[in-house]
Parts: structure tokens; C-alpha cells; sequence
């Protein structure tokens, strides 16, 4: 039995992996709060609502006199981190989040956390994974998560709609959430006239200031059911209202405006298609995937699909189109290659790093590879050495010195790199990790693509 | 009041006097709303019964 090293802060219980298979104990300390969950029927609702993931109770062996039952939730195919959200999908997971609130309040519930890390996408929609966040209800109690919850969804939503989409990343230094103070120095000042803003993160943000010497239980905390409920309806309006402009992006409409003829991008598609048949993968991480316009094919076959882009824009138009055709199988996600998402937290164990939580069957890397070698100013050998370490199979898209895209991007790199970047070279570095399977040129285009199976072994370059 | 012993986060202080005065200021606001509605139906006797299903305070009603 190997314990997750990220579930180790509630009392209740935690998750652990044996023998590859993934478990939920709960504790006796929790023993009443689960029988009432279920009893209650809160349980049974959140699964018909598709809010919580389901669970099989188990009869494994318990591992330790605390354990009072393991449970078996269905599985993740993908961890992801509020840091590689965009807007639209934090927001979904914000609303998630209080559509569960106010189930359990009238159920007899209450959360008692409200972590962005218990939500995770699954099956293009967010869901609720801690079975055990549920606490009894006693009238009069507050919402002990309401703090986490400001600096989980709160105070990132306002800093990405009033400020910029990428502030969200301040979520990878703050592991609970951007602190109430910080959001609220970086709102503008225009945000004090906004009545939500102001309460939940102006206001919020000097009670702390002044108060946060003195002991919780001094204070009088006897709040009403009807307020609790009108609180959280509050911040549901709140942030069905909040959203983001469309930006000038880099890269939204790179598929109505790029370098291909018609035919050269439905040979481009065919031959991407045709080489991904050939691997016939479970799990794909397309990295540069733009809107995932491809991805969504392979999702339709029902290949799991992980759409890494840098572009929150292409990200956010990813995700919505996404959801409006229930492409079940393709998770977008915000990620810079050149800087991947690192593993945070307790021991930098807590949330794991991009490679630690899965290997795919195939990498695509379309049209990324002289953004890595020319804007980011990794050598060829580095490139192939890191997917190879990654994954058995990978496409790759060659974008050759002629291309018009790569002229665009290149006017101020060195003289140096740009001489190294070659076709040649670039077989060269990457055949010392993979066999070349296949290589096609995409006609009418100054562009290839690869086919690359992992070596066995490989021999220093 | 709160059960110290169930809290395995930090609901600091200074957030839960926000979070009470908060809480405090839109029940009142929501309840004074579900009794002015109620009486604005009341006095349209014949006209358009004022829909309250969408209305939040009915929400908390229900709840």
C-alpha cells in the first residue's frame, strides 16, 4: 500500500494506491458523518446530478486500526491543477462547488473545505472528488471554507476577469488558494464599487488585517440557515456574472489564418489521422493543440485526449466547444512546454508535476517544434531526449527554415540557432531516442511529419 | 456555533466576522424581499401573479 502524498491534511481519511489500483480509506473518526451522507440522501443526489464521483465500497483488507471502510472511486484519467484552468473551467468548478453547498445544506450537510483541488474534469464536466468533505450541519455554524473558498475560486476568478487570465498562475506559489490581501492590493480600485468584490474580498481582506491575532472561537459565529444560503447564492451570481474578454491571441486563429492551402491541411489531417491508427493509442497529450479542432476526432473515437496549449484564449475556445459537444474524452488544459507545471506543494510532492501523473501512448507536437528550438532556444537532442522519457510513441510536425510561419518568428533569433536548425539536425538529434516510422511531406507545404517509435536503447550522440 | 474539533482548516478569525456580518446583511436583505413580494401579490389581486420561482429568496425558502 503506497499513500498519496497529497492526501495527508483531513483527519477523515486518505487515498492510497495498492497494487496500482486506487482507494479512499475512511477513518472511524468520520464514521457518523458518512452513514449520514448516505442516509441522508445526499449521497444519491450528488451522484444523479453527476456532482460527486461514484465510489464501490470495498471488502480490502483494512490497513490500520482507524480504517472503518475503503472505498474505490471511479477513476481520473488525468489529474489537473487549477493552474492549467482556464477561466471558463475554474469558474465551472467555482459554481460546482456551491451547487454542492447548497444540496448539502438542505440535506443536513455542510462542506467543511472547499479546495480547487477536489474538483476535477471528468468527462468534459467538473466533479467533486473528497467524499469525505461533508460535515453534519448544526444550525447556527458558519461555512469554516469560506476563507478557501475566496482564495480558491473567489479571488483568482476577479484577478482573471478584472485583471489579466494569466494571474491565475499565482496559484502555482499559493497552494491554498491566492491570499485575500494579495487579490485585493492587485484589484483596481474600480472593483470597490462592485458590491461582491467589495464584501467578499475588500472587506474580507480588513477583517482579516485587524482580526486574524485573535482566536476563532472568541468571536460569535452564529449565522443563520437562511443567511448561510443567501451567502452562497450571492457568490453564485456573482460569478455567473464575471468573465473575461476575448483577447488578441497569439494563436486563436491559427487554423483560419496559417501557412496551409486547403489541401495541404487536409493532407496534413489525413496523414496525422493515418499515423495515430498505426499506434492506436488509449491516451494521447497533444502539446501546442490550439483549440483542439483535431483532438476532438480522436476524442470522438474515444482516445483520451489532454489539449496543451500556452494560448488561455485557444484554451478557453477548446473548453467551450468542448462542452456544447459533449466531447467527452479531451481535457484542454493551459501549459507552457518551455516551462511545465512543477510539482508543488508539501515536499513538492503534494500536486505532481506534468510528468508524474501519467504517461501517454503517443505525444503529438504539431508545428511546436521551432517555437521550442527558435523562441525557446532548446537544442534539438534536449527536445527528443524529454519525450523521449515521456512517451513510446510521438508525432511530430517539422516546420522547415522556408515556411513562412517560421520566418515570422525567427527575425530575431541568432545566427547561430537558426544555422543549427535544419531537417537534417533535427533527424539526426531525435534519431538517437526513436526509429523514424514514417515521414511524409504535407503537400503544398514547407512542412513534414513524423512518425517516431521509442528505441530500446540508445546510444550516446 | 462552530465545531472547533471538526475543522481541519484555518477559517481565521477575521473571516468569519466578514462572513457573519455578510451572511447577516443579505438574509435580512433576502427575507425583506420574500415579504415585499408576498405583499406586492397580495394586493394584485387579478393581475399577474408574481412569478417567484426564479426569485433567490424562494430559493432560500425551500431550503
Amino acid at each position: 500500500m503506497t499513500r498519496d502524498p497529497g492526501s495527508f491534511r483531513d483527519p477523515s481519511g486518505f487515498i492510497f494506491q495498492d497494487q496500482g489500483v486506487l482507494f479512499r480509506q475512511v477513518n472511524r473518526s468520520y464514521k457518523t458523518q458518512f452513514d449520514f451522507l448516505v442516509s441522508s440522501g445526499l449521497y444519491s443526489e450528488l451522484l444523479e446530478r453527476k456532482y460527486l464521483i461514484p465510489h464501490k465500497e470495498v471488502s480490502t483488507a483494512l490497513s490500520d486500526s482507524d480504517a472503518f471502510a475503503v472505498l474505490k472511486p471511479e477513476l481520473i484519467e488525468f489529474i489537473s491543477y487549477p493552474y492549467e484552468w482556464c477561466f471558463e473551467q475554474l469558474k465551472d468548478a467555482a459554481l460546482l462547488v456551491l451547487k454542492i453547498q447548497l444540496l448539502a445544506l438542505n440535506k443536513g450537510m455542510i462542506l467543511k473545505d472547499a479546495s480547487a483541488y477536489n474538483v476535477q474534469f471528468h468527462k468534459s464536466r467538473p466533479i467533486w472528488i473528497d467524499t469525505l468533505s461533508f460535515e453534519i450541519y448544526d444550525e447556527g455554524s458558519i461555512w469554516v471554507a469560506y476563507k478557501q473558498f475566496c482564495q480558491h475560486f473567489f479571488g483568482p476568478l476577479c484577478l482573471m476577469a478584472f485583471g489579466d487570465t494569466r494571474n491565475a498562475l499565482l496559484l502555482h506559489s499559493f497552494i491554498d488558494g491566492i491570499p485575500i490581501d494579495l487579490t485585493s492590493n492587485m484589484l483596481s480600485w474600480k472593483t470597490y464599487f462592485n458590491l461582491p468584490v467589495l464584501s467578499h474580498i475588500h472587506a474580507h481582506s480588513i477583517g482579516i488585517r485587524n482580526y486574524s491575532s485573535q482566536p476563532a472561537a472568541a468571536h460569535p459565529t452564529l449565522i443563520k440557515k437562511k443567511s448561510l444560503v443567501a451567502l452562497v447564492e450571492n457568490l453564485t451570481s456573482a460569478i455567473e456574472e464575471l468573465s473575461v474578454e476575448r483577447k488578441e491571441s497569439e494563436w486563436l486563429d491559427y487554423y483560419t489564418d496559417n501557412n496551409y492551402t486547403d489541401r495541404g491541411f487536409d493532407h496534413k489531417n489525413a496523414l496525422v489521422k493515418e499515423f495515430v491508427n498505426i499506434v492506436q493509442p488509449k491516451m494521447i497529450w497533444d502539446f501546442g493543440a490550439n483549440d483542439g479542432l483535431m483532438d476532438r476526432e480522436f476524442s470522438k473515437a474515444g482516445i483520451r485526449t489532454i489539449s496543451f496549449d500556452r494560448d488561455h484564449e485557444a484554451v478557453q475556445k477548446n473548453y467551450i466547444t468542448c462542452k456544447s459537444e459533449q466531447s467527452e474524452f479531451q481535457l484542454p488544459l493551459v501549459l507552457d512546454l518551455l516551462n511545465p507545471s512543477p510539482g508543488i506543494g508539501w515536499n513538492n510532492k503534494e500536486r505532481k508535476n506534468l510528468t508524474g501523473r501519467g504517461r501517454p501512448d503517443l505525444i503529438l507536437s504539431l508545428a511546436l517544434i521551432h517555437h521550442l528550438a527558435i523562441s525557446g532556444n532548446v537544442p534539438f537532442k534536449n527536445i527528443a531526449e524529454f519525450f523521449y522519457e515521456m512517451s513510446d510513441w510521438l508525432i511530430i510536425e517539422f516546420v522547415s527554415p522556408a515556411d513562412n510561419n517560421f520566418i515570422s518568428i525567427s527575425t530575431h533569433a541568432s545566427s547561430t540557432i537558426l544555422h543549427q536548425y535544419t531537417e537534417e539536425n533535427f533527424e539526426k538529434s531525435f534519431s538517437v531516442f526513436f526509429k523514424i516510422v514514417r515521414v511524409e511531406k504535407i503537400i503544398e507545404s514547407k512542412r513534414s511529419v513524423y512518425l517516431f517509435r521509442k528505441k530500446d536503447e540508445v546510444q550516446p550522440l | 456555533m462552530v465545531k472547533l474539533f471538526l475543522i481541519y482548516i484555518d477559517p481565521g478569525a477575521g473571516s468569519m466576522l466578514v462572513q457573519v456580518t455578510i451572511a447577516g446583511i443579505l438574509g435580512f436583505l433576502y427575507t425583506f424581499r420574500t415579504y415585499w413580494l408576498r405583499i406586492l401579490n397580495f394586493f394584485k389581486q387579478k393581475g399577474e401573479k408574481i412569478s417567484n420561482d426564479k426569485k433567490i429568496g424562494n430559493k432560500i425558502n425551500n431550503i
